[in-house]
C-alpha cells in the first residue's frame, strides 16, 4: 500500500516538473499534497497517534486545499500568460528528474545501508521530492513556480521525516505548517507587488536590481 | 575543551616598566596641549569626544604592554588600532583623512591578521596563551614553526611600525590626526610593535637563528635609509615628520636587531650595549618626535597649513615654538648635548664592536649598517635644515605666514617641556643608560651587575680601569667653552663694527620679496639629483610666450616617484581589483543562478558524502 502511494507522489512529482502552465503544476501540488496526507494518515493509523491525525488533517486543509486555492487565486488575478517560462524543455527536465532520482536512490542506499526495503523506496522518493523542487526553483522562470518548488521541497523533507522516523516533534510539525503558510502568502503578497511594478512576474528579469 | 579559559594576568617586569615610563611621559603632555589645540576649532562635542577617545587610546597601549596573555594582547592590540583609526578621520569632512583612515585601516588589519596567526600557532604548539607558560614550552616548537611565527611577528608588528615597504600608510595616516595625536602616535603608538618584536622576537624565544637578526637589520637599514630620503623630498611639515618616523623606527631596529644577532654570537656585553642603544633611541624618539608633532602642530595652528613652501619668518612671530623646534631638530639630528646624541652615537658603538669583535661576512654586514645610519644621520640633518630653514627663517612665504602668532601658553610651554626632556635625556645619559640596562638584561636575560660601560680610547668597553664614563656633560662643556672662546676671539679681533638692518637675506638689496627666496624645493634638488636611481623625478617645463625673450607665462612641475606604491602595492592592487571584477561575474543577479548555486551545493554534498 504504501509502495503504491509513494508511486502516485513520484509520479505526481514528474507532472508538475513536465507541466507546460502554471495551474497546472498547482494542480499537481495540490495532487501531491493529496497523497501525502494519505501517507500521513496510513503512518498515523500503523502507530495509531493522535500528533500524526492532526498533522495529517493540517496537510490537508492547508497545503491540498489552501495553499493551491490561494496560488490560483494569484495566478487569475495578476492575469499572465499561464506558461512556467522554461530554461530546460519539459522532456529534458523529465530525464534530468529521472537521474536526479537514481543519483537519490544511491544515496539514500549509502546512507541506510540496507538493501531493497520500504525504507530505502520512501527514502529515495522523499529525496527525489526535494530534488525536484530545487530543480524546478532553479530551471523556471515564473516566481510562482519558485514557491511552488519552496512546497514542493518542504514536501519531501515532510515525507522524509514521517516515513524513516514517524514524524518530527508535534511542534515543530505545527510551527513549519504555519511557517510555510505565511511564507506561502508574503511571496504570494511580493509576486503581486512585482507584477505590479514590473507588469511581470519572470525572475530572470529582476537582475537589474543588483547592486 | 578548555580552550578560552585566559587568565587576565599583567606583567611587572622592567621591559613593562619602561614601556609604561615612555607611554605616560609622551601622553601626558600631548594630552595637556590638546586643550588649547582643540579649543576653538571643534565644537565642545568633538571636544569630549577627543578627551573619550584620547583617554582610551592611552589605556589601550598601556594594556598592550602589560598583559601576560596573547588574547589578551590581541584585544588591547585592535583596541589601540581601532582607536587610532578614529583619530586618523577625526577630521572626517576632510576627504583626504579618510582615505588616509582606509589606507590605514587595511594595513593595519593586515599586520594584525598575521600577528594572531603567528599567536595561534603559537598556542598549537605551546598549548597556551600565557606568555609565561608559551616560553616554558617554546622548546616543543619545530624549527620551520618557529621561523615562520617569527616572520608572521615580523611582518605583523613591521606593518604597525612602518618598516619597508610597511610604511606606506605611516606618512598618510600620521599628517590627518590632530597635532596631539600624531605626536602620539609617531611618538609611542609605533614603539608597541618594537615592544612586540622585542617581547616575542628576544624574550620570549631567545636568541633565534642568526637570520632572524640579519632580517631586522637589513629591514632596519632600508628603513633608514628610505625615511629619510622620502622626508627630503617632502614638503608637507607634519608628512615630513612622519617619514623621519620611519627612520627612526629602522635606528631603534638597528640596535633591536644587532642585539639578537650579537647575543647569538655569544658576545654578550656588545648585545646589551646594542639593546641600551635601541631602547635608549625608542625613548629618546618617543620625545623628540612627538616635540616636534606638538610643535608642527603649532605651526599649523599658526597659519592653517602644513605645506612648508608657504611658511617662512615664524620665529620672529613664534619664538617659543621656534626654539623648542629647532631643540626636537638638533636631537633628531643626533647633535650634542641633545639626546638624539648620544643613542646614535651608542648604535654606531655597538655597531662598531660587531664589526671589530666578528669575522667574515658579518663584519662586512655591521660596517655596512654603520655607514647606512651614518649615510641615515647626515641627510636627517640636512632635513632638518631644510625644515627648520624654511619654516621659521627669512620672510613669510605667504599672508598666513605673515599674520601668524604665537600659540596659547599651554601650547608652548608642553613643546618646552618636551624640549627640557630631550635636553635632561643628552645630559643625564650615565643614570639613565644605568636604568635601561636594568631592562636590557632582563630582555636578553644577561646579569648586568658585572657590567660598567666605560671609554677606553673612545670605544665602548667592559670594566675598563679608569677611562671617562660615557657622558654627555663632558662634551657638553667642552663645546660650550669652545663657543665661548671663538665668540670671545672673534670679538677682539674684529671688534664691534657699525650693524644695519636690512631684509632677512636680501644681501642688502631692497626690493625683495618672498618670491625670491630660496625654497624647501630648491634645497631638496641636490639630494633629488643624488638619489636620482631611487627617487626617479619627473620634471616638466612649459613656456608660453611670444617669442624665447619674452615668456608670458612659465610653468614647472616636480616630484618623484614612490617605487614602493608604482612598482609594489599599486599593481597588487590592480590584480586584487581585476581578479574581484572577475569573480563578480559569477553574481549576476539572477534569482535561478543563486538557486542554482544552492542546487549544485548539494548535489556535491551528496556526491561526495562518503568522502566526509
Amino acid at each position: 500500500m504504501v509502495e503504491i502511494l509513494l508511486a502516485l507522489l513520484f509520479i505526481s512529482t514528474l507532472m508538475m516538473v513536465t507541466a507546460k502552465r502554471v495551474t497546472a503544476v498547482i494542480i499537481s501540488f495540490s495532487h501531491q499534497s493529496f497523497i501525502l496526507f494519505l501517507l500521513t494518515l496510513f503512518e498515523a493509523v500503523k502507530i495509531n497517534s493522535l500528533e500524526l491525525y492532526i498533522v495529517s488533517a493540517l496537510i490537508l486543509i492547508i497545503k491540498a486545499a489552501g495553499i493551491p486555492m490561494f496560488l490560483r487565486r494569484v495566478v487569475r488575478d495578476i492575469k499572465v500568460n499561464e506558461n512556467v517560462g522554461f530554461y530546460i524543455p519539459p522532456v529534458l527536465s523529465l530525464v534530468c528528474v529521472m537521474l536526479l532520482s537514481y543519483m537519490a536512490y544511491i544515496f539514500a542506499g549509502r546512507m541506510l545501508h540496507i538493501n531493497g526495503s520500504t525504507q530505502i523506496i520512501s527514502f529515495t522518493v522523499s529525496l527525489s521530492v526535494i530534488l525536484a523542487g530545487m530543480f524546478m526553483m532553479v530551471f523556471r522562470m515564473k516566481a510562482i513556480t519558485q514557491i511552488i518548488g519552496l512546497i514542493v521541497i518542504e514536501n519531501g523533507l515532510f515525507l522524509a521525516a514521517v516515513v524513516i522516523c514517524g514524524g518530527m516533534p508535534f511542534f515543530v510539525e505545527i510551527s513549519i505548517f504555519f511557517d510555510l503558510f505565511i511564507c506561502v502568502i508574503i511571496l504570494g503578497i511580493f509576486v503581486y507587488r512585482i507584477n505590479m511594478l514590473f507588469t511581470h512576474v519572470d525572475v530572470d528579469k529582476l537582475t537589474e536590481l543588483k547592486g | 575543551m578548555n580552550y578560552f579559559n585566559i587568565n587576565l594576568s599583567f606583567l611587572s617586569d622592567w621591559l613593562t616598566g619602561f614601556f609604561i615610563f615612555v607611554i605616560l611621559l609622551i601622553s601626558v603632555p600631548s594630552a595637556v596641549y590638546s586643550m588649547p589645540y582643540m579649543k576653538g576649532h571643534y565644537s565642545t562635542k568633538k571636544s569630549m569626544l577627543n578627551w573619550a577617545l584620547l583617554i582610551m587610546f592611552v589605556l589601550s597601549m598601556l594594556l598592550v604592554v602589560s598583559v601576560g596573555n596573547t588574547i589578551y594582547f590581541l584585544v588591547s592590540w585592535e583596541l589601540m588600532s581601532l582607536l587610532s583609526f578614529f583619530f586618523v578621520v577625526f577630521d572626517y569632512e576632510d576627504t583626504e583623512s579618510v582615505k588616509a583612515g582606509v589606507l590605514y585601516i587595511i594595513m593595519t588589519h593586515l599586520g594584525t591578521a598575521c600577528i594572531a596567526a603567528a599567536f595561534f600557532l603559537l598556542y598549537k604548539y605551546t598549548g597556551s596563551f600565557d606568555y609565561a607558560v608559551i616560553k616554558s614550552n617554546i622548546s616543543y616548537l619545530p624549527a620551520e614553526v618557529k621561523n615562520i611565527i617569527f616572520v608572521l611577528l615580523f611582518a605583523g608588528f613591521g606593518t604597525k611600525a612602518g618598516i619597508v615597504p610597511l610604511h606606506i600608510w605611516l606618512p598618510q595616516a600620521h599628517p590627518q590626526a590632530p597635532g596631539h595625536i600624531s605626536s602620539i602616535m609617531s611618538g609611542v603608538m609605533i614603539k608597541t610593535a618594537i615592544y612586540g618584536i622585542i617581547r616575542f622576537a628576544i624574550c620570549i624565544f631567545g636568541p633565534g637563528p642568526l637570520w632572524w637578526g640579519y632580517t631586522v637589520m637589513t629591514a632596519a637599514a632600508v628603513s633608514c635609509l628610505v625615511g629619510v630620503i622620502y622626508a627630503l623630498m617632502e614638503h608637507d611639515i607634519k608628512r615630513l615628520l612622519a617619514y623621519h618616523s620611519v627612520e627612526n623606527i629602522g635606528i631603534i631596529l638597528l640596535g633591536v636587531g644587532g642585539a639578537m644577532i650579537l647575543k647569538n654570537m655569544g658576545l654578550q656585553f656588545l648585545a646589551l650595549l646594542s639593546l641600551i642603544a635601541g631602547l635608549y633611541h625608542l625613548i629618546n624618539h618617543a620625545v623628540f618626535k612627538s616635540l616636534l608633532f606638538l610643535c608642527a602642530g603649532s605651526v599649523y595652528r599658526a597659519t592653517g597649513t602644513r605645506d612648508m613652501e608657504k611658511m617662512g619668518g615664524l620665529i620672529k612671530a613664534m619664538p617659543w615654538t621656534a626654539a623648542s623646534f629647532l631643540a626636537g631638530s638638533l636631537a633628531i639630528s643626533a647633535i650634542p648635548p641633545f639626546n638624539g646624541f648620544v643613542s646614535e652615537w651608542l648604535t654606531f658603538q655597538s655597531l662598531f664592536g660587531g664589526a671589530l669583535n666578528s669575522a667574515g661576512g658579518s663584519r662586512l654586514f655591521f660596517s655596512l649598517m654603520a655607514a647606512a645610519l651614518a649615510l641615515t644621520g647626515g641627510l636627517a640633518a640636512a632635513c632638518f635644515v631644510k625644515a627648520f630653514g624654511i619654516t621659521f627663517l627669512a620672510a613669510p612665504r605667504s599672508t598666513a605666514a605673515g599674520k601668524a602668532l604665537e600659540v596659547p601658553p599651554l601650547m608652548k610651554y608642553m613643546t618646552a617641556l618636551l624640549s627640557v626632556f630631550a635636553l635632561i635625556l643628552g645630559l643625564a645619559a650615565v643614570p639613565a643608560i644605568k636604568i635601561i640596562k636594568k631592562a636590557a638584561g632582563m630582555i636578553l636575560a644577561i646579569d648586568t651587575a658585572g657590567f660598567n660601560f666605560a671609554l677606553n680610547n673612545s670605544v665602548v668597553s667592559v670594566n675598563a680601569d679608569k677611562g671617562l664614563y660615557v657622558s654627555n656633560p663632558y662634551f657638553a662643556i667642552l663645546f660650550i667653552c669652545l663657543a665661548g672662546v671663538i665668540a670671545a676671539a672673534l670679538y677682539v679681533f674684529l671688534g664691534r663694527s657699525s650693524v644695519k638692518v636690512g631684509k632677512t637675506w636680501g644681501c642688502g638689496y631692497y626690493n625683495l620679496d618672498s618670491r625670491t627666496e630660496y625654497t624647501a624645493t630648491a634645497f631638496a634638488k641636490p639630494f633629488k639629483i643624488a638619489l636620482g636611481f631611487f627617487l626617479k623625478p619627473f620634471r616638466k617645463i612649459k613656456k608660453e610666450g611670444d617669442s624665447i625673450y619674452h615668456i608670458k607665462k612659465f610653468e614647472y612641475e616636480t616630484h618623484t616617484t614612490h617605487v614602493f606604491n608604482e612598482y609594489g602595492y599599486d599593481i597588487l592592487m590592480k590584480f586584487i581589483m581585476s581578479t574581484a571584477k572577475k569573480i563578480r561575474r559569477s553574481q549576476p543577479g539572477s534569482i535561478n543562478i543563486y538557486l542554482g548555486y544552492i542546487f549544485i551545493t548539494l548535489l556535491v554534498l551528496m556526491l561526495t558524502v562518503n568522502m566526509f
